[in-house]
């Protein structure tokens, strides 16, 4: 059997759907008679941007809940990421195994048990949705850090800088293209957060993907749900856009 | 000056019972083969790595327990490590960042020892991906001086370069610092030291003069590791360009051109000439040893 060519593969499970999920956005409401009207084109299900009394608020809490679960999320990979380097090789792929071990468990088993732990509401969300980012993070800091000569360090030292110094000047430094890195990533996963938000979160806190599954399968809604759909993807590409930091040097 | 110097992994001896004293103001050579404990032992006197027995002394101080950050060395690393995220002027003057010196004196000292390496101006402010081989490592060699470094490291310095560039940028090398450089390039290690130390298998087996260890190696091994060889039996050595060509009956089987001399393979001698005095392959002619140019190698007396 001759094997698919990778741009069939594009279309049919990437560029398809897309297509149709934007098509989707632009039929009108179904008013009863179905989840959408066929024939039809309307711009209305993106006019919820601005003149509806709760989206605004929505794409402001995902932008601004991602922002704050990626800085959260670096802050506590980062110091991780660096232990983790510290040790000795041999050791340094258990602490990993440690640090992802939580991916291998069902995110829903951990979450539902997480909800025992973490109060709800605003801490909560952001607590859950570190607490799911935090080991990729640390895996692509690590991968940054581990592409770092260890000779860099050793001129260093030899130079005159205590260990201190020799992070803070070249170790830091060099590792900032893992740190840019890991902080795409966090983003396009904590502006997609859905199951944080959900289990943990207020009405208020509702992001794109809480409303998004409302209205498609709450409402029975397409359309709106399709449009904000494209708004998501649309917010998504802004970091993946984001120029990859320190390639010149390496 | 290193005293007894040991070191292992797990339990094999990397460097074992080094003894080695480099006078103030002269160069050293240590010379070895790849895996012969040249790198351990740099990192030993560089301080990434603690001596399991043994003392290092610098300058009158006992350095052996002390940080790396406090041993004043300077070192030209093979890879030359310069900073990636640094231009020139910034690797250079890093280590007198690191010793909190005015700004003003920094930026004098670092143009002065640029002048010096002869980096031209125009590149200062590249980073080390855009300089050339022969300018990275005048950089190198500028930041490892620039700090006054009580003795400087070399660590294979001009492995790096290619040959023509290696001839230009060799003497540069000798800059009236204390100096201990590792290399496996014979030509590398005659040309610049006043002192040199065979490495084989983490130990110092013997050290002297370029002309001393040339002519009087102590065995073949170091023999071989200084040039061409003819070994032959009771451990007499007789380099290349002492045996003489004359009439005589035996094949000539190889001819190794190199460019002013050439290699003549003479039955089981090996003999250096003149290249265009050279014989061709399959021309008959006798080998001639002189008395004064046989050697007895005490290492090989059994």
């Amino acid at each position: 059997m001759k094997t698919l060519p990778a741009w069939a593969m594009l279309v049919l499970f990437v560029a398809g759907p897309l297509a149709l999920m934007a098509r989707v956005s632009l039929y009108e409401p179904g008013r009863g008679r179905g989840f959408y009207t066929p024939a039809t084109w309307t711009l209305e299900n993106y006019g919820v941007l601005v003149g509806d009394a709760v989206v605004p608020g929505i794409v402001a809490f995902t932008v601004g809940g991602a922002l704050a679960m990626t800085a959260l999320t670096l802050a506590l990979a980062y110091p991780l990421a660096l232990w983790v380097q510290g040790l000795p090789a041999q050791q340094r792929p258990l602490a990993l195994g440690l640090i992802v071990l939580p991916k291998l468990c069902n995110v829903l088993a951990v979450l539902f048990g997480l909800r025992l732990l973490l109060p709800r509401g605003l801490t909560g969300v952001l607590m859950a949705e570190v607490y799911l980012l935090v080991p990729y993070a640390v895996v692509m800091i690590v991968a940054g850090l581990g592409r770092i000569d260890p000779v860099f360090q050793e001129a260093a030292r030899g130079l005159g800088a205590t260990p201190w110094l020799v992070w803070w000047r070249v170790t830091g430094p060099l590792s900032l293209p893992g740190v840019w890195a890991a902080m795409q990533l966090t983003l396009v996963w904590a502006l997609a957060a859905l199951l944080g938000p959900l289990l943990f979160g207020d009405p208020e806190h509702s992001t794109l993907a809480v409303e998004i599954q409302r209205q498609a399968t709450e409402y029975h809604r397409w359309p709106r749900a399709a449009a904000l759909a494209v708004v998501l993807l649309a917010l998504l590409t802004v970091p993946m856009a984001l120029v990859p930091r320190g390639r010149e040097a390496a | 000056m290193l005293a007894g110097v040991t070191f292992a992994y797990a339990s094999t001896p990397v460097v074992q019972d080094v003894c080695l004293h480099v006078a103030p103001g002269t160069f050293a050579v240590l010379l070895g083969a790849s895996g012969g404990g040249k790198s351990t032992l740099l990192k030993l006197i560089g301080g990434s790595l603690r001596p399991q027995r043994g003392q290092i002394h610098l300058a009158g101080r006992d350095m052996t327990a002390l940080p790396p950050e406090r041993r004043n060395i300077g070192t030209v690393f093979q890879s030359y490590a310069l900073f990636p995220h640094l231009d020139a002027r910034a690797n250079v003057s890093f280590g007198l960042e690191m010793r909190r010196l005015p700004r003003a004196e920094i930026t004098a000292r670092v143009e002065a020892m640029l002048d010096r390496v002869a980096l031209p101006g125009e590149v200062r402010g590249r980073k080390p991906g855009e300089l050339s081989g022969g300018q990275q490592q005048r950089v190198a060699l500028a930041r490892a001086l620039v700090i006054e470094p009580d003795l400087l490291l070399l660590d294979e310095p001009l492995a790096n370069l290619d040959r023509q560039l290696r001839d230009q940028v060799r003497e540069e090398l000798r800059t009236g610092t204390t100096t201990l450089m590792v290399t496996h390039d014979p030509d590398d290690a005659l040309a610049l030291a006043d002192q040199v130390g065979i490495l084989d298998a983490g130990r110092l087996v013997q050290v002297g003069s370029p002309r001393d260890i040339y002519e009087q190696p102590c065995n073949a091994t170091v023999a071989r590791l200084l040039g061409e060889v003819n070994l032959l039996p009771g451990g007499v050595l007789v380099r290349p360009e002492r045996v003489r060509l004359v009439a005589g009956d035996t094949t000539v089987s190889h001819v190794f051109f190199r460019g002013s001399r050439a290699l003549v393979r003479v039955g089981s001698i090996l003999a250096e000439v003149e290249a265009r005095l050279a014989p061709a392959v399959g021309e008959r002619v006798g080998v001639e040893i002189p008395e004064g140019a046989r050697w007895t190698m005490p290492g090989e007396q059994t």
